[in-house]
């Protein structure tokens, strides 16, 4: 292995933490390919670091120390998590673009539950006006739909992104190639989609009660 | 209803707030107003438990569950926040994430993409405030928070929607100008 010491922070915005959870294994993925390349890495759970001052203050030195630092979230209503949030407005308010001695390059990984990765693009949006005002150099986002599952060429777009990080290229625009078309039929998403919520409900004894409206009681 | 996603001590939103509350009076609403940054609601834990568990409702039980009822008996919702990287503070996005029980899980067609069904049968119109705090908002800010509204709007199935955006360096009469223009836009409709 070649010893790099390039250092990549990976920061999950999802509740469902390090170790469980699409957010997670996709981050895990582009950490595990840098790793085989010499990097070294960190990473911090944002809904835990975002409850205390010294949770936030790990993030900032941890940032600080960092080559690459890499979002990976879910889009929730068209955004990020609100703890993702809190955390970009905190990190924002510390980070002054002319005062940061050592730009990091940032990249992101967003999954939503509907099939087309693009209702991503807003989120992505949002996340490039972020690391504009806090002194990132923004690199790419990569926007997955159907709750981030990953056939081959996904990863193979992953293994992309992994290696223009390491050697410090463009992103190419295979990576949106591989990425933006959806992974199934939208059509068959719909069908097994709702096949999986109503098999759920039933597993809860909630299918009777599924389109209840207990507000307007 | 006004969700006032105010940061710190509200003062970015405080005027556009009031300003807002002022123009829905005249347009004959009755303005409830919710100042997020002093409730304690815990965040969304993605488990879809408000969908197939207790349908509706979710599984957490705080003032996010009576929040997100009071937004579903609304006739018109607005999102008041100060612009955060052209998108919504954090004290607003908790409630958001909050409100999904509003909607089913189910999946359909709405213009051609993806969407959840609606759950209720009636669903309040949705006016979205962005207030431009730290300078003037440029171009590509108010393009995004109208974007990031009318998205909002079509998953949440608003029946109407309109995005305004205000510099808080503005005088007084030109921001209360932009948001009577934006409350007439769906106020009535």
């Amino acid at each position: 292995m070649i010893e790099s010491n390039e250092r990549i922070l990976l920061l999950v915005g999802s509740p469902k933490g390090l170790e469980n959870g699409s957010s997670s294994r996709l981050g895990r993925w582009v950490v595990d390919g840098l790793e085989g390349r010499g990097w070294l890495s960190e990473s911090i759970h944002l809904h835990q670091a975002v409850v205390s001052e010294e949770g936030m203050g790990q993030l900032l030195a941890a940032i600080k120390r960092a080559d690459v630092v890499l979002l990976a979230a879910p889009l929730y209503v068209d955004s990020l998590p609100a703890p993702v949030i809190r955390v970009l407005e905190r990190i924002a308010a510390e980070r002054r673009p002319e005062d940061v001695e050592r730009v990091a390059r940032f990249v992101t990984i967003l999954n939503c539950g509907f099939v087309e990765p693009y209702q991503n693009e807003t989120c992505q949006r949002l996340l490039r006006r972020f690391a504009d005002r806090a002194g990132f150099e923004w690199v790419y986002g990569v926007s997955l739909g159907a709750a981030g599952q990953t056939p081959k060429r996904v990863r193979k777009a992953l293994d992309i992104v992994i290696e223009a990080l390491d050697l410090e290229l463009l992103v190419s625009d295979e990576v949106r190639q591989l990425t933006a078309k959806p992974i199934i039929p939208s059509w068959l998403y719909v069908f097994g989609g709702n096949a999986m919520w109503k098999r759920q409900a039933k597993q809860n004894g909630t299918k009777a009660k599924l389109r209840a409206r207990p507000c307007d009681s | 209803m006004i969700l006032d996603g105010g940061l710190g001590d509200g003062e970015d939103t405080r005027d556009a707030g009031r300003m807002t509350g002022e123009a829905l009076q005249h347009a004959g609403y009755q303005v409830e107003k919710l100042s997020l940054r002093d409730i304690d609601i815990a965040p969304c834990l993605g488990c879809f438990g408000c969908w197939v568990k207790t349908p509706g409702v979710c599984v957490i039980d705080d003032v996010g569950r009576d929040v997100a009822c009071r937004i579903a008996r609304s006739d018109l919702v607005v999102y008041l926040t100060p612009l955060t990287f052209g998108g919504y503070s954090s004290e607003l996005k908790k409630v958001l994430d909050r409100s999904i029980p509003n909607i089913l899980p189910f999946f359909r067609w709405i213009k051609r993409e993806i969407h959840h069904v609606k759950r209720y049968a009636r669903n309040p119109r949705l006016i979205g405030i962005g207030v431009c705090a730290d300078g003037r908002a440029d171009p590509d800010d108010e393009e995004l928070f109208e974007t990031l509204v009318r998205r909002n709007a079509i998953n949440m199935h608003a029946p109407a929607h309109v995005a305004c955006v205000v510099d808080a360096a503005d005088d007084d009469d030109l921001r209360r100008a932009r948001i009577e223009r934006a409350v007439e836009k769906v106020a009535g409709s």
